[in-house]
């Protein structure tokens, strides 16, 4: 088999890497990784070095240049079938791969409002506006498949797959910033973030020595002091 | 089969329900068109009837609800695996996804300067901050696929596939802004213009009555 590598920004932030990486880890796979510290002078050339898109995460298979998570895990799910990213129903995969474009492409206002850093934590505050409806549409997506994967197993369609994936750095950043969760979603962040993956990723970034000023301080919310 | 019925918005705005149609006109399958007016006061409202999410596209296959323009396309390559959504060929399918995600979730600058209008001609207006670079790459973009894969024909890769319907709405904004482009994209983008299923939304969209101020340059 041709070797896999994924490249990777930085373990504290990068929550597009972490993503495919939770991926690969859980589907058993052998893969070597290059972080590359983002927002430095350097970042770009090396980024681009690395794929024409110049942004991580990408993964190298062989000469292939897969980019973007999404794509990523497309392609992991195509080329190692035995891995069963996706859900094996195909109703289940509809709905595993419609959520996961919808974070994909989507929960600006959170992204921004609460950006992924592993070594921190915030006081919990209150959210109002685009922020608080991003919060209330992803824990609506949580709360909607862990009734339909019933007692299956403890993430989204019952065993791990490409949508947890997506979703982990929102269970990072929801204990982060202390967000107020039902019981529903509090035992699904701690199911995806007492993984011995992520842990493994968390004891990673805690080592990494950089920082980036603007995810450490994170700016007011708009409509908030 | 059940039936299908593909939700969009404003034919002439929504670039996003331009994508899922132009998907599901290639993969064959037989469908309906529900067409849900935006950025008016029931919009909203009559968006959640169909989907969680409350946006277009959305695809409903008896009992299925599909949302969202990429999870649309990979819904119907596998419903509809003869209809080539995706390339063949192992390396020019994971060029195929890797760029249909890029435009899914990029080319912020670009989409908020130029929204699609295919009613109007805008020459010269359009710009701001990050526009060009994202010209650039997405120009980068097609002629990348155009000469490693696109050998079979005038499209990404050859034969007309997902990747051109996620890039048609761009394509469309070129025109509509004037963007000069050089042969290789002018060709592409003339390619996908002329193509007969974005041909029938593009008569449909001149049609329709609705102005949506935020989306006019």
């Amino acid at each position: 088999m041709a070797a896999l590598r994924l490249v990777l920004g930085n373990k504290n932030y990068s929550s597009w890497s972490l993503r495919p990486w939770l991926a690969l880890c859980q589907a058993g796979l052998d893969f070597d990784e290059v972080v590359i510290p983002l927002y430095r002078t350097e970042s770009r050339p090396a980024l681009l070095q690395h794929s024409p898109a110049g942004k991580v995460p990408v993964l190298k298979h062989g000469e292939r240049v897969v980019w973007d998570s999404l794509a990523i895990l497309e392609y992991v799910g195509e080329t190692f079938r035995s891995a069963r990213l996706w859900p094996a129903d195909a109703g289940d995969r509809a709905l595993a791969r419609s959520i996961s474009a919808e974070m994909h492409a989507g929960f600006a206002a959170l992204r921004t409002a609460m950006p992924m850093n592993l070594r921190e934590r915030f006081a919990r505050r209150e959210h109002r506006g685009a922020v608080s409806a991003d919060i209330e549409r992803v824990t609506a997506i949580w709360r909607d498949c862990r009734a339909r994967a019933g007692d299956h197993g403890p993430f989204l369609f019952g065993a791990f797959s490409a949508a947890d994936a997506m979703y982990a750095p929102v269970a990072t950043r929801f204990r982060i910033y202390d967000v107020a969760l039902d019981a529903t979603c509090r035992a699904y962040v701690d199911a995806l973030l007492s993984l011995p993956a992520f842990l493994e990723w968390q004891a990673a970034a805690l080592q990494e020595p950089w920082v980036i000023a603007r995810f450490s301080n994170p700016a007011p919310v708009e409509g908030e002091a | 089969m059940s039936a299908c019925t593909l939700i969009i918005g404003n034919r002439n705005y929504s670039s996003w329900s331009l994508r899922g149609w132009l998907a599901a006109s290639q993969s064959g399958v037989d469908f309906a068109t529900e067409l849900v007016r935006l950025s008016e006061p029931g919009s909203r409202a009559a968006l959640l009837r169909h989907s969680p999410a409350g946006r277009v596209p959305v695809l409903k296959h008896g009992e299925r609800v599909v949302w969202n323009s990429l999870a649309l396309a990979e819904y119907l390559a596998e419903l509809r695996p003869q209809a080539g959504l995706w390339p063949a060929d192992a390396d020019a399918r994971a060029m195929a996804r890797s760029i249909a995600a890029e435009m899914h979730a990029g080319f912020s600058a670009l989409r908020d300067a130029m929204p699609m209008n295919l009613r109007k001609s805008l020459p010269g207006k359009g710009g701001g901050p990050g526009v060009a670079e994202d010209i650039e790459r997405i120009g980068a973009i097609w002629r990348e696929a155009r000469e490693r894969f696109g050998v079979a024909g005038p499209f990404l890769f050859g034969r007309y596939g997902a990747a051109d319907a996620m890039y048609t709405p761009v394509a469309s904004r070129f025109r509509t802004y004037g963007v000069a482009l050089d042969p290789i994209c002018q060709a592409y983008a003339d390619a996908v213009l002329t193509w007969p299923a974005f041909l029938e939304w593009q008569a449909a969209a001149v049609e329709e009555p609705w102005v949506i101020p935020e989306d006019e340059v």
